[in-house]
C-alpha cells in the first residue's frame, strides 16, 4: 500500500495509525447488502409497532389560494377516523425556523394557515385505523375545504415582472434572495475585449426521486418520543423536532431505518415529521405516514430550475475575458427548512468547474413561484453551472474557429497552480484536472471515429463529441445552507471485553456503503479484521451528535472523526498493554491484532485482553488509571471556511474533488433521436477507501446527469401552475435501456490537507453529463448552426433547435 | 366517495413461499399491502403504487406481476413466491451472490424487484446483452446506474457482457 498520507494521527499523539493491514483501497464487498438481498432489510414503511394507526395529509389542489374554511365533520363521521387536526390544532407548534437574515422570511408553518402557494402543499392530517380510510377521508377533507384561487405564478419571467401577483404579501417582489455582484475587473475586460455575445441557458426543473418515498413513524411512550424517518440527517431533526415542539431534546429519539436513496431529497426537514411527532404525543398511540409516489413528486423538494442570462467577452484567438452572469433560480413557493436558497450560490461559486478563469461575475437571485419548494438534489447545483459554462467555450471556439480542445486545454488547471483561488474564493487544494482531460479525450477518441465511420453511409445521422471538466466541491460547509449547523462530524468507537470493536457515527448510510466503509477505516486504524467491527449510525441515541450524509462528505468526515476516535482508544490501549507487558508504553505497538515490545519476541497482548481489564478486571490497569475504553473524536475539516470574508469569498467546502467526462453521441435529424454511443469518466477524489463502491458511486450520479440531461424535466401549466405530473408514467425516470455502458477510470491526487488525503465522491458524476451531451448534439448538428441552449435536450427539443437553426440561416 | 367501497369483504386462500394463508380481506385490498401488512413479508417493496417501478414485483403462478396493481381478491388460489423464498437457509442463489459480488445494489431498495424478475423468466431466452437490457428494463433503480445489475445478470447467465461501443 502506498498511499500518501499526510495525516497520520489526527490527533498528532499517536504515530501507530499507518496502513498496514490494505483495508484501505481495498474493493471489499459490502456487509449492507445481505439484508436487502434476503428482503430483510428495514426501511421505515416496513414497521409496524402495537396499536399503530395511519395518517394520510390533506394537500392543497390549488397553486395558490386563500384557505376560506375546512369542514372536517364529513371525515370524522367515516368509520376508522380517529381525528382530523388543522394548522389551528397546532397552534402551539412553532414555525420552522428562520435563520439566515439575507432571505426573506417565508413563515413555514408545518399545516398551511390560511393560504396555500403551491400543489401539494399540506394543510391538514388526517389520522385513521389504516391507511385506505385515511385516505378516504382525505379525499372528504379535500372536498370539504373552500379555497379562494389566488392568480398564480409558474414563470420566472412573470414572477419578475413588475407587476406579478406577489406570494408574500410583506415582500415588495417575488425575490427571495437577490445578491447583485460587480467587480471591476470585469467590467474592464468587457472594455478591452474584441468582441462580446450574450445568451440564455436554461436548466429544467427536476426531483431527487430515490426509490423509497419518504416515511414517519412517531410513538410517544411516557413522554419519551421516538421518531423513525427516511432522513439523511437524524440529529438535525431532532433538534428541529425539540425546537418546533418545546420539549427537551434528550426525549426525543429519532432513529433512521435503512434508507432506500435520499440524493439530498431528504436532507431537508419536513413538516411531516413534525406533524407526525405532535399527533403521537397528542393521541398517545403509534402513528406511521408513508409517502405515496404522487405526493412525492410534489411536496418531495424539487431542484435546479435555473435561469443564466449571460455576456461573454471575448478576443479573436479564443481567449475568453470575462463572463457576466445573472443566474436567476426558481425556488417555487420557497416554504422549506432549510431553505432552496443555497445551490444557485453554489452554482455561482463553482461555475469555472476545472478551469483557470478568476474574471467571473455571477449574480444569484433566487425567485419564488407556485411550485413545489426546491432544495437539495444530487450535484447542487453544480450541474447547471457546468452546463453553462462548457457551452460558453463550446460557442467561443465556434465564434472564432479555435479548436474545442485546444481552448480547454488552454484554460484548464495545471497541477503547478495548486493550491488554486477561484473567482469565489473555492480553494482548489489539488487535483489532476489536465491529466484527466487528456485522458478522458483519449478514452472516447477511437469511439468517436468507430461512430463516424458506422454512420458514414447515412446521411440522416451526424455525430458529435463533447466535454466537462469539473470541479466537485465536497464535505461543505453547512452554515450558509441552514444559518446554524456548520462542518464537523463524529465518531464514537468502544473495544468491547472480547476485543470487538463498536463504531458509531454521527454520519448515515443512504445506501452508498457508508457501514462497509467505516468498517474499513476502524478495521485499518485498529490494526483488526473489518469484520470484526460493528457499526452503528442513524440513531440519535446511540450515535453521537452529527450532521449526517450530504454534500458528498461521509468518506472524509469518517475518515477524520474515526481516526481521531481511534488514535484516542490506541494512546490509552497501549498504556494499559505496556503496564501488562511491564514496558514503556513508548516501546510498544500494535501488530498482527495485538501489541507487543518493539523488536523484542515477546508474548503479544491482545485487544480483547486489554479491552477486558479496561471494563471488568480493572485491578489490571494501571494504577489510578480510569476505567472504560471508549473514545470520541469530533472532526472538523481542515481548511472549510463557514462565512464569507470582508472580500464576499469563502472556501466552503473542504475537499475539492475533479473529474473529466467526454461523450459521444450519434444525432438522427429527422427524428432528433439522441444515441449516446460512448461515455467516459476519469475521476478523481484523492485517496481511494473503497474502490468498488466509489465506482458505484459515479455509474449512479452519471445516470442521473444524464436523466438530467435528456429526459427528466418536471413540467407545470404556465397559467394555472398545475403541475403536469402524477406518476412515473409521465415523468421520464430512465431505466436500463436510457443509461449507457460508461468507462470509469480513476486518478488517486490526495487532499494535502486532509486525513490520508481523502475527498468526496457522491455527487461528482452528475455533474457532467449535461454539458456533454449538450456539447455533443451541438457538435454534432455544428453545420446545421444548432447549438444547444437548454436542457433536456430531447428528440422534439433538437427538432426545434434545427427549424430555429434553419430560420436563423434563412434571414441571416 | 362512501366508506362502503372499503368495507366489502372476500374470502381469500393463497400460498405465499409454499404455505397456505386464508384471510377475509377488503376487496379494494392491494396485493402488495396484502403481502406486507397483512403476511408480514416486507422484502417486497412499494416504489410507485401505479405498476411502473417494479419495485414490488412477485411471481404468481410462475409469472412476474407488479403486486401494486393488482388486487389480492385476484390472486386467489395462487402460488405466490416473494424474494424471502429465493434463498434457502440463508444460503445465497447464484443471482443474489452475483448482485453482492457486482455491486449491482446501493439502497437495496429495487434489488427484490430485480431479484424476483429475473427468478421468473428462463434464462436461455436471454442469450445477447441487449436482451438482458431488455429485460432490466421494466425495473427502475436510482442508485446503481444499471451498469452493475446487468454485469451482474450477465455472468450468472453466461452473457458476453455489453460492449462499450456498441450502445
Ligand atoms: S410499486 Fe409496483 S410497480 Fe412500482
Ligand atoms: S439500489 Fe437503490 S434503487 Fe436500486
Amino acid at each position: 500500500m502506498t498511499v500518501q498520507m499526510k495525516v497520520e494521527s489526527p490527533t498528532g499523539i499517536n504515530p501507530m495509525i499507518r496502513h498496514r493491514s490494505g483495508h484501505i483501497g481495498s474493493s471489499l464487498p459490502r456487509r449492507e447488502d445481505r439484508s436487502p438481498l434476503l428482503g430483510r432489510r428495514r426501511y421505515v414503511a416496513d414497521l409496524k409497532l402495537p396499536g399503530m394507526l395511519e395518517v394520510a395529509f390533506v394537500r392543497s389542489p390549488e397553486a395558490h389560494a386563500l384557505i376560506r374554511s375546512i369542514d372536517t365533520g364529513p371525515a370524522l363521521a367515516l368509520p376508522g377516523v380517529h381525528a382530523v387536526y388543522t394548522a389551528a390544532d397546532l397552534a402551539e407548534v412553532g414555525s420552522f425556523p428562520h435563520t439566515i437574515q439575507y432571505i426573506r422570511p417565508v413563515d413555514q408553518r408545518p399545516l398551511a394557515e390560511d393560504r396555500v402557494r403551491y400543489v401539494g402543499s399540506p394543510y391538514a392530517a388526517v389520522v385513521a385505523a389504516d391507511r385506505y380510510t385515511a385516505e378516504d377521508a382525505a379525499a372528504l377533507v379535500s372536498a370539504s375545504t373552500e379555497f379562494e384561487t389566488l392568480p398564480a405564478v409558474a414563470v420566472l419571467d412573470q414572477a419578475l415582472a413588475e407587476d406579478a401577483p406577489r406570494l408574500y404579501d410583506s415582500w415588495p417582489d417575488n425575490r427571495l434572495v437577490d445578491f447583485p455582484a460587480e467587480k471591476p475587473e470585469v467590467t474592464k475586460a468587457f472594455e478591452e475585449a474584441d468582441h462580446t455575445f450574450t445568451e440564455t441557458y436554461v436548466s429544467q426543473r427536476q426531483t431527487g426521486l430515490p426509490l423509497e418515498c419518504r416515511g414517519v413513524v412517531a410513538e410517544d411512550v411516557d413522554g419519551q418520543l421516538t421518531v423513525w424517518s427516511s432522513t439523511q440527517s437524524p440529529h438535525i431533526v431532532r433538534t428541529t423536532i425539540a425546537m418546533m415542539l418545546g420539549i427537551p431534546e434528550p426525549q426525543v429519539r429519532v432513529i433512521l431505518p435503512a434508507m432506500g436513496g435520499g440524493f439530498g431529497a431528504k436532507t431537508h426537514q419536513y413538516p411531516e415529521d413534525i406533524v407526525l411527532a405532535w399527533i403521537a404525543r397528542k393521541l398517545g398511540r403509534p402513528v406511521r405516514w408513508i409517502e405515496d409516489r404522487f405526493e412525492n413528486l410534489v411536496s418531495t423538494v424539487h431542484a435546479r430550475d435555473q435561469r443564466h442570462d449571460v455576456e461573454v467577452a471575448y478576443d479573436d484567438d479564443g481567449t475568453i475575458r470575462a463572463v457576466r452572469c445573472a443566474a436567476y433560480c426558481d425556488v417555487g413557493s420557497g416554504e422549506i427548512f432549510m431553505p432552496g436558497t443555497a445551490t444557485v450560490f453554489v452554482t455561482a461559486g463553482c461555475i469555472t468547474g476545472g478551469y483557470d478563469f478568476p474574471n467571473m461575475e455571477v449574480r444569484p437571485v433566487c425567485v419564488v413561484t407556485n411550485k413545489t419548494p426546491s432544495g437539495a438534489y444530487r450535484g447542487f447545483g453544480t450541474p447547471e453551472g457546468m452546463f453553462v459554462m462548457e457551452r460558453i467555450i463550446d460557442r467561443v471556439a465556434r465564434l472564432t474557429g479555435a479548436d474545442r480542445v485546444e481552448l480547454r486545454r488552454r484554460m484548464i488547471l495545471q497541477e503547478d497552480q495548486m493550491p488554486y483561488i477561484m473567482h469565489s474564493g473555492g480553494k482548489v487544494d489539488s487535483g489532476s484536472h489536465a491529466k484527466g482531460f487528456e485522458r478522458a479525450a483519449a478514452l472516447i477518441e477511437q469511439s468517436l471515429a468507430r461512430a463516424k465511420a458506422r454512420y458514414a453511409d447515412d446521411p440522416d445521422v451526424r455525430v458529435g463529441v463533447g466535454y466537462n471538466n469539473y470541479v466537485e466541491p465536497t464535505t461543505p460547509t453547512y452554515h450558509l445552507t441552514t444559518g446554524h449547523w456548520a462542518g464537523y462530524d463524529s465518531a464514537t468507537i468502544r473495544v468491547d471485553p472480547d476485543g470487538a470493536v463498536r463504531v458509531a457515527l454521527g454520519n448515515t448510510d443512504l445506501g452508498q456503503g457508508a457501514e462497509t466503509t467505516a468498517a474499513q477505516l476502524a478495521a485499518e486504524a485498529l490494526g483488526v479484521d473489518p469484520d470484526d467491527v460493528t457499526v452503528v449510525m442513524g440513531d440519535t441515541d446511540r450515535a453521537p451528535y452529527g450532521l449526517g450524509a450530504w454534500g458528498s462528505r461521509g468518506a472524509v468526515v469518517m475518515t477524520g472523526s474515526v481516526l481521531m476516535a481511534a488514535d484516542r482508544v490506541l494512546v490509552k490501549a497501549r498504556e494499559i498493554a505496556a503496564h501488562m507487558l511491564e514496558a514503556s508504553s513508548d516501546d510498544v505497538v500494535l501488530a498482527d491484532g495485538g501489541f507487543h515490545v518493539a523488536g523484542s519476541g515477546t508474548p503479544k497482548v491482545s485487544w480483547a485482553k486489554v479491552a477486558t481489564a479496561a471494563w471488568a478486571r480493572t485491578v489490571d490497569l494501571p494504577e489510578g488509571m480510569e476505567p472504560g475504553l471508549e473514545m470520541s473524536g469530533y472532526f472538523e475539516p481542515p481548511d472549510l471556511e463557514h462565512l464569507p470574508g470582508a472580500d464576499g469569498k469563502v472556501n466552503a467546502a473542504a475537499t475539492w474533488s475533479n473529474g473529466a467526462h467526454a461523450g459521444v453521441v450519434s444525432v438522427r435529424i429527422s427524428t432528433g433521436e439522441i444515441r449516446i454511443e460512448d461515455y467516459a469518466v476519469v475521476h478523481d477524489c484523492g485517496t481511494m477507501i473503497n474502490p468498488m463502491l466509489i465506482d458505484g458511486q459515479v455509474h449512479g450520479a452519471v445516470a442521473q446527469g444524464i436523466a438530467g440531461a435528456m429526459y427528466e424535466h418536471f413540467q407545470y401549466d404556465p397559467e394555472t401552475a398545475q403541475p403536469r405530473f402524477a406518476s412515473f408514467m409521465e415523468y421520464l425516470y430512465p431505466t436500463c435501456s436510457e443509461v449507457p455502458e460508461m468507462t470509469v477510470e480513476h486518478f488517486e491526487t490526495p487532499a494535502p490537507e486532509q486525513p490520508l488525503g481523502v475527498k468526496g465522491c457522491g455527487e461528482g458524476g452528475t455533474i457532467g453529463p449535461p454539458a456533454v451531451i449538450t456539447g455533443a448534439v451541438s457538435d454534432a448538428l455544428a453545420d446545421l448552426g444548432v447549438d444547444i441552449t437548454a436542457t433536456p435536450v430531447t428528440p422534439a427539443a433538437v427538432r426545434r433547435a434545427i427549424r430555429e437553426a434553419a430560420a436563423r440561416g434563412a434571414a441571416s | 366517495m362512501t366508506s362502503d367501497q372499503g368495507s366489502r369483504e372476500i374470502d381469500l386462500t393463497v400460498t405465499i413461499n409454499g404455505m397456505e394463508v386464508r384471510r377475509r380481506v377488503p376487496a379494494r385490498l392491494l396485493l402488495s399491502d396484502f403481502i406486507r401488512d397483512e403476511v408480514g413479508l416486507t422484502g417486497t417493496h412499494v416504489g410507485c403504487e401505479h405498476g411502473y417501478c417494479g419495485a414490488c414485483t412477485v411471481i404468481a403462478d410462475g409469472d412476474a406481476i407488479r403486486s401494486c396493481s393488482t388486487l389480492a381478491v385476484q390472486v386467489d388460489g395462487s402460488d405466490i413466491r416473494t424474494v424471502e423464498d429465493l434463498a434457502s437457509d440463508g444460503e445465497l442463489t447464484p443471482m443474489q451472490q452475483a448482485f453482492h459480488e457486482n455491486h449491482a445494489m446501493q439502497c437495496g431498495f429495487c434489488t427484490a424487484g430485480f431479484l424476483m424478475t429475473l427468478e421468473s423468466v428462463d434464462p436461455d431466452d436471454y442469450r445477447e446483452p441487449e436482451q438482458v437490457v431488455e429485460l432490466l428494463s421494466g425495473n427502475l433503480c436510482r442508485c446503481t446506474g444499471y451498469q452493475n445489475i446487468v454485469k451482474a445478470v450477465c455472468s450468472v447467465w453466461g452473457v458476453e457482457g455489453r460492449r462499450r461501443d456498441s450502445q
